[in-house]
């Protein structure tokens, strides 16, 4: 079967800097991929290189089996085929929570205006922030502005969600709410999701398969369930990211 | 001195290093290269202990004394006696060291000599004048396309721009301009009035406020509000992610961000500049009267006679391309901020700049222009 997502010896550079070398994984149609690994080792340049906000070059991003190149832009590549959450959750903050959700509705889809107004409605309901259709992104808390941006990036359904550090900022019991949704997208709408994280819970509690981006060997050093890796690395990087809490000797 | 440290010589070939006392930043205490360099010195020492002998207090500085001794003695093979280092301590010097050394590969960094440097700021106006060339064409197509009525620009976000463009600016073009055509008033003035030519006043800044004051003013200010806000709307969106979210939303940054602006300033410049030479002529009117002898029917008659329709549209045409200018140098300054609040500021203020230069450089053209087509 192809992979949703294949990336190929990619080389990841930033402002000339090399910062891993030879990343090459599938993402298969339907997992939970997790990209992990310590803070400032690449996860969000990666997450650049995925949606094609960076250039990869030829032969080394795949969607579907097609080069990223060839099918970037294709009209419903974005929005339709993909969406994203961003740390901040990115609403656009001249626009109030229903705006931002329904413009990519009014832009791609033949809906009429009753029918947007509803579904963003039931977009903001699904992550719980239905009466604050007229909010702008300031009058909100940050942890109610990504889940905002979670409303947006899900208002086409996608075929795949990328999330950049998900829980990141938010409390708990928000987290744990967002890890549920994310599995509930995954199962209801088959969603292929890919999240870039730092946070233990949600690698256990949802990750599918994970890759661990080691900074000082600049490469992929770890790959396999969280709980594998956990059980069955040898680096010590890996062990000491996944077991915090616990001294490692 | 309250942190102290002292070296005794054992055998020949074991150095102790005694610690004593009280080791805090606020106070002075022994440095460690006048250890090492003693240490060092005597080849026929192997081995170093480390004594600690009524130590009081200590913090960050008793670490980095330690440290410094340790990889000295590492990277000279010599034995090292840790032992007696307080528990607290050694947990620090065992933390410091397990930190993941990165190293990142440059492709290209090394000091440039004098040559290399002005080579550097030919190609990077070179570099900057192709990517702003770049962008003009990409700003080309969408305004093509939005003729072509292939791409619509949202009718909120741009009646929000130009009022912010338009109507709110009028106070602040009011005040410069006013203030602009009174200064040429009392200047010729002055001048004119040593001939007995005070009614001339009203043909110097009739004219200089058509043709050249009220376009170039009402361009400076919008360089220094508008411009500036478009840089630092459009690089804090970049902060935020906002452009990132617009690009992987499908929606394409010219025709979403930069064409409402720099239609909304292109349509506001030329009804700016036609208020600011108005107010501008109004200016030296105040000025004229309150100074001279001249009235207001003499002056405003000799203003129509000196101004002609000519200079009137020569003021509206360059005000077009100023417009145009200044939103694309502040839109296009504004995407390329990196990610930090600093490089916003950084931004906005090279927007500021390179569109009032531009804006002076193409007034120049603007008038080697006119002169040959005898405008």
């Amino acid at each position: 079967m192809v992979p949703k997502i294949s990336v190929k010896n990619l080389n990841m550079t930033y402002d000339n800097y090399t910062i891993m070398r030879n990343i090459s994984f599938d993402v298969q149609r339907g997992e939970i991929f997790l990209i992990i690994g310590q803070s400032g080792c690449g996860k969000s340049t990666l997450l650049k290189y995925l949606l094609g906000l960076k250039q990869a070059g030829h032969q080394k991003i795949f969607y579907d089996g097609k080069d990223i190149n060839s099918v970037i832009n294709v009209p419903g590549f974005y929005g339709e085929k993909i969406g994203v959450l961003y740390q901040g959750g990115a609403l656009w903050s001249s626009m109030t929570l229903a705006e931002n959700v329904a413009l990519p509705l009014e832009t791609y889809t033949p809906l009429n205006r009753k029918e947007i107004e509803e579904i963003v409605i039931l977009k903001l309901s699904l992550v719980g922030l239905k009466g604050f259709e007229n909010f702008y992104p300031a009058q909100i808390s940050g942890g109610m502005q990504k889940r905002a941006g979670l409303a947006r990036a899900i208002a086409l359904d996608p075929e795949i969600l990328f999330f950049d550090e998900p829980s990141a900022g938010l409390d708990s019991v928000s987290a744990k709410r967002l890890d549920d949704l994310i599995l509930e997208l995954k199962e209801s709408f088959g969603i292929t999701v890919v999240i870039v994280t730092h946070d233990l819970a949600s690698i256990f509690a949802i990750g599918t398969r994970a890759i661990y981006l080691d900074v000082e060997s600049k490469t992929i050093t770890a790959m396999g369930t969280p709980h594998e890796l956990l059980a069955s690395s040898n680096d010590k990087n890996v062990i000491a990211f996944l077991s915090r809490g616990t001294k490692i000797a | 001195m309250t942190g102290i440290a002292e070296l005794k010589v054992k055998d020949k070939s074991t150095a102790i290093i005694s610690i004593a006392g009280t080791w805090n930043i606020y106070e002075k205490h022994s440095h460690a290269e006048e250890f090492i360099e003693k240490i060092l010195s005597k080849p026929s020492i192997q081995r170093v202990d480390l004594k600690f002998v009524d130590l009081k207090s200590w913090d960050s500085v008793l670490i980095n004394f330690l440290v410094h001794i340790l990889n000295s003695c590492e990277s000279k093979n010599l034995t090292i006696n840790v032992d007696d280092i307080p528990i607290g301590i050694r947990r620090l010097i065992e933390l410091s060291k397990t930190s993941p050394v990165r190293s990142i590969s440059s492709d290209g960094q090394k000091k440039s000599t004098i040559l290399e440097f002005i080579g550097g700021i030919g190609l990077l106006f070179f570099f900057s004048l192709r990517t702003f060339l770049g962008f003009i064409g990409k700003l080309r197509m969408g305004i093509t396309s939005f003729i072509g009525g292939k791409v619509k620009i949202r009718s909120q976000e741009f009646t929000v721009v130009l009022q912010e463009v338009g109507v709110k600016a009028l106070p602040i073009v009011f005040l410069i301009s006013f203030l602009v055509g009174l200064i040429i008033a009392f200047v010729s003035v002055l001048q004119l009035s040593q001939f007995g030519a005070n009614i001339y006043v009203a043909n110097l800044v009739g004219i200089s406020m058509m043709r050249e004051m009220g376009c170039i003013m009402a361009g400076i200010i919008m360089s220094g509000r508008t411009g500036a806000a478009f840089a630092a709307t459009i690089g804090t969106m970049i902060v935020n992610d906002e452009v990132d979210a617009l690009q992987t939303a499908g929606f394409s940054i010219i025709n979403f961000l930069v064409l409402p602006r720099v239609i909304a300033l292109t349509l506001m410049m030329p009804l700016l500049c036609v208020f600011s030479s108005f107010i501008g002529i109004f200016g030296g009117l105040c000025a004229a009267i309150s100074a001279t002898d001249l009235t207001i029917v003499r002056y405003c008659t000799q203003t129509a006679h000196a101004v002609h329709l000519n200079d009137f549209f020569v003021g509206i045409i360059k005000s077009c391309f100023f417009g145009f200018l200044i939103a694309a140098i502040g839109c296009q300054k504004g995407l390329q901020c990196k990610r930090s609040a600093e490089d916003v500021g950084l931004t906005t203020t090279t927007a500021v700049v390179t569109s009032i230069t531009a804006i002076i450089i193409m007034d120049a053209i603007f008038a080697v222009i006119f002169s040959l087509i005898g405008i």
